[in-house]
Formats: structure tokens, sequence, C-alpha cells
């Protein structure tokens, strides 16, 4: 109980202490301090499944994300505190945010008792997926629409990204870290690191199937590890025009989207598959996909392409 | 036992929330980056803690994604601040 309450006032603290932080660089830390606690609260709520992917998407990339936004905007000039809003702005963000929250708080105290649920019928029909993990049985099979537009949003997000890039950089590569040395801290991590992070990111997404994990969490840490070697030098970023690039950036979507529709003729509706070939058909879309979402995700952080292509 | 397991879960927990006033208060970006470091450690003992304690195996996989990622926003927290420099200077 003391342990509960301990965790309710640091994630209370931290999430006050985040949106009141001045400074760009303690928001974002405060933002991934934020991330970590929550976190922690799932794991005390037992919900394995979402604290994987607050620790992996919520903390640790989006996390990355906010840092590179946050450089990005030092380099510009631009600071959050030079574009101090008026006041009648500040009166309109004060009345949004308080009916947003009245709206979240009447909803929770409207909600019906016992709460509806369709736990029970997923849980009756997770046999014909031939997984044993129901919330990958739920992303994949009986919700799969659901992952696939996700997958979806991803890659327009990642388009609309590159497009902030002036036209003659387009199809460019994005900006290097410049902080390649042979012999320094970076390249050691990364070379010791690296190995390890990429057999532990197939290791969440391929124990996916029966137990917490899957493909965004697996493809997260990979796209990660990616990271790493690029931040140390070891690797650059590749021109966004490659044609191998791109195919490995569709594949996941297109695999996914092929398989749907086959399910019309295999098993009579969009997504849809055989009870004797539902695993199989599962793992073969979420390998590509898995893929597919590193290289998203890893692209997304290097940023928008800054350097001219090279011909 | 379950007690003892949660009690130095909590315990753990304190002391990362004590390196979150060091991480929030600063002032420098190294005594950030330094708590930051400290909060990945934490975190991920808490989690393995508690995964005994609760009978949670699949939050040792949590304290594994979080020990990776740790490292992972130390170093682009170490980057960051370099760039940064090299920026002003």
């Amino acid at each position: 109980m003391a342990f509960d309450a301990v965790l309710v006032v640091s994630v209370l603290g931290v999430a006050a202490w985040t949106v009141a932080a001045r400074d760009t660089f303690a928001a974002v830390v405060g933002f991934i301090a934020f991330g970590l606690l929550l976190a922690l609260v799932w794991v005390r709520l037992a919900a394995p499944d979402v604290a994987l992917t607050e620790a992996a998407l919520g903390s640790g990339l989006t996390g990355g994300l906010l840092l590179a936004a946050s450089t990005r905007l030092g380099r510009a000039g631009m600071t959050a505190a030079s574009e101090t809003p008026g006041s009648i702005l500040r009166l309109a963000a004060v009345v949004v945010c308080a009916f947003v929250a009245a709206g979240l708080v009447a909803l929770l105290l409207l909600l019906p008792e016992p709460a509806p649920t369709l736990a029970t019928q997923a849980a009756a029909n997770i046999a014909a997926t031939g997984l044993l993990n129901p919330v990958t049985a739920v992303l994949m099979a009986f919700r799969a629409i659901d992952t696939l537009l996700e997958v979806v949003v991803l890659l327009v997000a990642l388009l609309g990204m590159w497009s902030l890039a002036p036209d003659r950089l387009w199809g460019g590569l994005p900006r290097g870290s410049g902080l390649s040395d042979p012999d320094g801290l970076l390249t050691f991590v990364a070379q010791l690191l690296v190995p390890v992070g990429i057999l532990v990111g197939i290791h969440i997404f391929w124990i996916g199937s029966v137990a917490p994990g899957g493909e965004f969490q697996g493809a997260t840490i990979l796209a990660a590890m990616w990271i790493l070697t690029a931040v140390a030098g070891l690797v650059d970023a590749p021109a966004t025009s490659r044609p191998w690039l791109r195919l490995l950036l569709v594949a996941g979507p297109a695999v996914f989207f092929a398989i749907g529709l086959a399910g019309f003729a295999i098993a009579g509706s969009f997504l849809a598959y055989p009870p004797s070939y539902a695993k199989l058909l599962i793992l073969t879309i979420e390998i590509p996909v898995t893929l597919s979402i590193a290289a998203m995700l890893a692209l997304l952080v290097a940023g928008p392409p800054e350097r001219e292509p090279q011909r | 036992m379950a007690d003892f397991l949660l009690g130095a879960a909590g315990f753990v927990l304190a002391m990362v929330a004590l390196g979150l006033v060091r991480t929030l208060h600063g002032p420098s970006t190294v005594d950030r980056i330094m708590a930051a470091q400290l909060l990945g450690t934490g975190g991920t003992a808490g989690l393995l803690l508690l995964a005994q304690e609760m009978n949670l195996p699949a939050a040792v996989d949590v304290a594994l994604i979080l020990a990776l990622l740790a490292a992972f926003v130390s170093i682009a927290l170490f980057t960051d601040a370099a760039q940064s420099d090299a920026n002003r200077g």
C-alpha cells in the first residue's frame, strides 16, 4: 500500500513538473521519467502488455523523438520561452483543458457497472487463432484492421515528416550525428550493446504470441539499436530515395493488406484467417511488419533529409 | 517474503524519487543525465522485485526493455547536450 502511495505521488509530481518546466531539455527529461514511472504503475495493475509498450514506445522512443525535436529547436534558435502566449490564448487553453478533464471524469463516473467487455468472448475464441497471448490475439486477429491502420498511420507520419524537407533535398540523407570517433565511448557502447539489444528485440517480438510482447515493442528496440549505431557514427543513415529502403518501409503494410484481401477468398471476409493456418498467416504478417515499423521509427527519429542525395 | 520484496521495491522507488528531485532540479545538464541513468537502473531493479513479488514473469521483460532503453536514452541525452554545446560554442 505504501509502495503504491509513493508511486502515485511520484507520477503526479513528475507530471506536474514536466508541464510546468520552462526549459525544453528539462521537460523532455521529465517526460522520460514520467514514462518510466507509468510503466511501474502498469506492472502494479498487472498489465505487463501495456507496461512493455509504455516502457518501449512511450518513454524510450518518444523520449528520443522529443529530444531530437528539442535539439532541432535549439539549433533553429527557437525556445519555448521565446513564444509567450497571450492571456486570451491562455484562458482558452484553460477552458478547453477543463472541459476535457470534466468530460473524462463524467465518463468514468457514468460507466455502467459492470463495465461492458468483450474479454470473455475474446478468451473463448482464442484457440482459433493458435496464439496464447490474448492481447496479441486481439491485435492480430480479432481487431487486425486497427493494427493495419496503425502501421499505415506511422507510414503517413514518416512521409509527412519527409515532405518538410526543401525540394532539392527530397530523397537526401538525414543529418548525421557528427560524433564519430572510432576509439570513443559511443563506439564502444554501440559495439557492446547493439548485438544484445537486437537479440532482446527479436525475443520480445517472438514471445508476443505466448506472452506479453509483440511487433511494435520489438520493432522499437530494433529501431533504438539502429539509432545507437548511427549516433556512434558506425553506420550512416541511408538516403531516403534508396529503393531497398522504400521497399522495406512498405513491405509490412503491403503484406498485411495482401493477406487481408486473401481473407475474402480463403475465409470469407477481409482480414479473416482459416483456423488451421491462422498462426502461420499471423507470423507471415508480423515479420515484415516488425521490420517495417523498426525502419519507420528509426527514420522518424533520424529526421527529415538535410543533406543532398548523392548521385 | 512477499512483504520483504515489496518493501525493498518501495525503498528502491523512494531512492528513484530522490533521484528524480535531482533530475528535475538540475541545475546542470550533467546532473540531469546522471540522475536519468539512476532512474533507469532503479526502475529496472524495482521492476525485477515487483516481478517476483507479484509472480508476473512478463515484468522481467519490461525490466529488460527498460535496462536497454535507459542506456539508449542516456546516450541520446548526452549527444543532445554535446550538440547543443557545439552550437553554442
